[in-house]
């Protein structure tokens, strides 16, 4: 794939890319941008290359989410050494002017999600946000299909409650 | 895919899908700030393995002169420049048990007490 070619196709999933690498960073914008900036440096320099075993999307959901998973490794990381304090790193916590902008609904939603098991809040986003296959959110997770559909039915059972819960 | 009775969560993601988006940077802002963070890379790269030559050149220093050094400490024996002065005459006769009949380390001869003279 041409670079310009790579450009026009990281612009047309741009969306629903930052979306997922929301999800990937619980709601953290700043650590969301962060990951998505790495995710492009990454497919524009070589350093990911998409050799087209999978779609495209389902290959640059897997990216983002390597690479929001080794920011928050650092990020944690980072917090521990003695100099932690003088530097702004992200601690995983929803961005307090993206949380007012939502509404009632979506707050309570994303709520829920954040109560949930990763793996669990991960094929749920897959599916039902992104409009993926199990198997599609499989390969995206890393996971079986298996357990990728063990994740969704056990998932869907405890958003519901959690939402019911919140609406009590 | 989603099942036919999922349409209530469907919904609430779709929601949530739009306020995302309608939240979303614009790409080609998040493509630039990542040219550049690469423009940066170089350098950071160059400083990482300055530090990596430093660390490795110390190592070797280290193990170079550390090793004619015995590892186990309960081994040394520190000798002094006076230490021959502890040393006796003929010190050899009070670590062996003399055996009779035998010639000893030391060169003496016992007496065989079984000989017999013709």
């Amino acid at each position: 794939m041409s670079p310009e070619a790579l450009e026009l196709e990281l612009d047309r999933l741009h969306p629903a890319a930052f979306g997922w690498a929301l999800a990937c960073c619980g709601g953290d914008r700043a650590a969301a941008e962060d990951a998505l900036q790495t995710s492009y440096l990454k497919i524009l320099d070589g350093r990911a290359r998409f050799d087209g075993r999978a779609s495209f999307r389902t290959w640059l959901f897997a990216v983002v989410r390597y690479t929001a998973a080794g920011l928050r490794r650092r990020a944690a990381f980072r917090r521990w050494l003695p100099l932690a304090a003088l530097g702004a790193t992200p601690d995983g916590r929803p961005d307090p002017a993206a949380v007012l902008a939502r509404t009632e609904a979506t707050r309570r939603l994303t709520a829920a999600l954040d109560r949930l098991p990763r793996r669990q809040r991960e094929v749920l986003h897959l599916v039902f946000y992104q409009d993926l296959t199990i198997a599609e959110a499989a390969d995206v997770a890393g996971v079986s299909v298996g357990t990728a559909r063990t994740h969704y039915e056990r998932g869907k059972v405890a958003l519901r409650k959690l939402l019911k819960e919140e609406r009590q | 895919m989603t099942e036919h009775n999922d349409h209530d969560l469907e919904e609430r993601f779709h929601a949530l899908r739009r306020a995302d988006a309608a939240a979303a940077p614009p790409f080609h802002t998040t493509l630039a700030a990542a040219r550049v963070r690469g423009a940066g890379k170089p350098r950071r790269r160059t400083l990482g393995l300055a530090a990596a030559v430093v660390i490795a050149s110390v190592a070797v220093a280290l193990l170079l002169t550390r090793r004619g050094a015995p590892s186990d400490l309960a081994t040394i024996r520190l000798k002094t420049p006076t230490d021959f002065l502890l040393t006796l005459p003929n010190e050899q006769l009070l670590r062996t048990v003399p055996a009779l009949g035998r010639a000893s380390v030391t060169g003496f001869t016992t007496i065989d007490l079984h000989r017999r003279t013709p």
